[in-house]
């Protein structure tokens, strides 16, 4: 007993009690609120107070005839958005990290620019640009005299337009920081031995930069699956992002239904959250956290 | 070197001036086609927008299509915009809440920063990893969940319940941020502090706390603008009682006068623009990205 208690052996509160604060907030606020979501959508209490095992919740939440178009709808949005975001990036990432011109200063400036820009202006700004008798429409018309312009907004291109202004900063800034890990040295010795550009770019650049590439494919996915500002302000009335479905379900006080879409959304984000986590876990562990 | 500007005062110098440059700018395009296409991409794609909303905010009368500047330019709606009592009640409301969410993070986070940094326990890695669970969900869905719990307790429509939800955007970067900080302070010192006798709170406050205040002072700032411009969970949670600046802006995106969403863009975009541009001189490079858990 008494060597259980000698001071080797016992534990130090004082760090726990430190992080306990923080670590209890993301309990209370993401942990309960998904778990007890979760919860409500697979049981259903009996007259008599019992608690049983049923997905009448989903069911319900399908007989509705907005749900699954919906549902497709927000994911092919999230898909072809995220994949655009990355073919429009990733070569300008590269160029950033590889070019030696005096351009490359104000392309890294402009394509950083948006992370300085409230996604409430961004929306704003795009609609007085891209709509209908906007900027855009009013100096093709006074240059070309072309009046054939068509306004993204309110459709499915105007939320991707608005969801891809948004996410080219930090797409960038990720996958330059993927970039910059690769050292010169590399590179050049691969060009000594006989390897061309391309060769380069295959078997030693783009190994490399695997793990920015999931990290940026990931968050992108999170972010805009889980969207609600810019299609809310940007997309059609009908069909719908999920986003704006739920707060609209919400607005009808309809919560089995919007539980029903959260823990949904959950579950096809989880293999996505999961990938992100583990990536950035792998990256900091090997930095030394 | 008088001479140099003797000649360019020539006519034909200019001239062929003009010719070199367009020379320069085509070997340019052929060298670096790609940069220069980017770049006349990004400025009409990411500086044309914002360029529009800066005319609309000065324009006294209207842009009549297509027309692209205003008929006459003016300050006129800057002043009818903030007479705005929505406004007016917006601007102090968000004030008052991001310093609350701000103070709020700072004490719940800070000290766990400090744990996180100096101290070694069973866990640690593993604890600090899992804020990045605040990140992994998909925002919008995390956030109706928690309303729906609000509606239950009764914290929809009060300021209290912006607060909390609003919260949960700042606990990643409070945490992280200031860890990087106080694991960045060099030992050697306060051990040197230490051994000529000084007391440990001394310490803290005359060695510890000045080198970790830029990148403290940053995180603060990052996360006041952060909350101050939050708008899905201030909009969700708030309606109708509690009216941030960013819910008030929603309404007057449609408005019929456009003035009013370009005047209110321009002001609330400004001082953030200054201060986030700061704030990243102060966090050494690529720290920005550390709220995405980069």
């Amino acid at each position: 007993m008494a060597q259980l208690t000698s001071p080797q052996r016992r534990i130090n509160w004082v760090p726990y009690a430190l992080i306990a604060p923080p670590l209890i907030v993301m309990a209370l606020l993401i942990v309960y609120p998904a778990s007890l979501s979760t919860w409500d959508t697979i049981t259903v209490v009996d007259d008599n107070g019992g608690v049983r095992f049923s997905l009448e919740a989903y069911r319900n939440f399908f007989e509705a005839p907005r749900s699954l178009p919906n549902l497709i709808f927000t994911l092919q949005i999230t898909v072809f958005t995220v994949g655009a975001l990355f073919l429009a990036c990733f070569p300008i990432a590269y160029y950033l990290r590889f070019a030696r011109t005096p351009i490359v200063g104000p392309v890294q400036f402009l394509a950083l620019f948006p992370l300085f820009v409230p996604g409430i202006i961004t929306a704003y700004a795009l609609l007085r640009f891209l709509g209908a008798n906007g900027w855009l429409e009013n100096i093709l018309v006074s240059l070309t005299g072309w009046d054939g312009y068509v306004t993204p907004f309110p459709k499915a291109s105007g939320i991707a337009i608005g969801l891809i202004w948004e996410g080219i900063p930090i797409t960038i800034l990720i996958l330059t920081a993927g970039f910059a890990q690769i050292p010169n040295s590399l590179i050049e010795s691969a060009r000594d031995v006989g390897a061309n550009r391309w060769q380069v770019f295959t078997r030693i650049i783009l190994p490399l930069v695997r793990r920015p590439v999931l990290i940026v494919l990931t968050l992108n996915f999170l972010g805009v699956f889980g969207s609600f500002t810019m299609p809310y302000l940007l997309g059609p009335a009908s069909p719908q992002m999920y986003g704006v479905y739920m707060e609209q379900l919400y607005g009808n006080t309809r919560y089995s239904n919007v539980q029903v879409a959260a823990v949904l959304m959950f579950l096809i984000s989880s293999v996505v959250g999961l990938l992100y986590v583990r990536s950035i876990v792998s990256q900091r562990l090997e930095e030394g956290v | 070197m008088t001479t140099i500007r003797e000649d360019l005062t020539d006519r034909t110098l200019w001239a062929e001036f003009a010719r070199n440059s367009g020379r320069a700018f085509r070997f340019m395009l052929r060298q670096d086609w790609f940069g220069l296409s980017m770049l006349a991409l990004l400025t009409l794609f990411i500086l044309g927008p914002m360029l529009n909303v800066f005319v609309w905010a000065f324009t006294a009368t209207r842009i009549r299509p297509p027309a692209i500047l205003p008929e006459e330019w003016g300050l006129r709606w800057w002043i009818a915009t903030f007479e705005r009592l929505d406004v007016i009640e917006g601007f102090t409301t968000s004030i008052v809440i991001s310093l609350i969410v701000t103070g709020l993070a700072a004490v719940i986070c800070l000290p766990a920063a400090y744990a996180f940094a100096r101290m070694q326990f069973r866990g640690r890695t593993v604890f600090l990893l899992s804020f990045l669970m605040t990140n992994a969900f998909p925002r919008f869905g995390l956030y109706i969940t928690i309303a729906v719990i609000f509606f239950r307790l009764g914290l929809v429509g009060t300021v209290a319940g912006v607060v909390l939800i609003q919260l949960v955007n700042t606990l990643l970067f409070m945490v992280w941020i200031p860890t990087a900080a106080f694991q960045g302070v060099d030992k050697a010192l306060e051990e040197a502090a230490l051994d000529v006798g000084a007391s440990r709170l001394r310490v803290f406050i005359q060695i510890t706390l000045p080198m970790v205040l830029p990148a403290l002072s940053a995180a603060l700032l990052l996360t006041f603008i952060g909350t101050f411009y939050e708008t899905q969970g201030a909009f969700l949670i708030g309606v109708p009682n509690v009216k941030t600046l960013p819910t008030v802006m929603i309404t007057l995106i449609n408005h019929p006068i456009t003035q009013h969403g370009a005047v209110l863009s321009v002001a609330l975009w400004v001082p953030s623009m200054i201060l986030l541009i700061f704030s990243q001189r102060v966090l050494r490079g690529g720290s920005l990205a550390a709220g995405f858990g980069v």
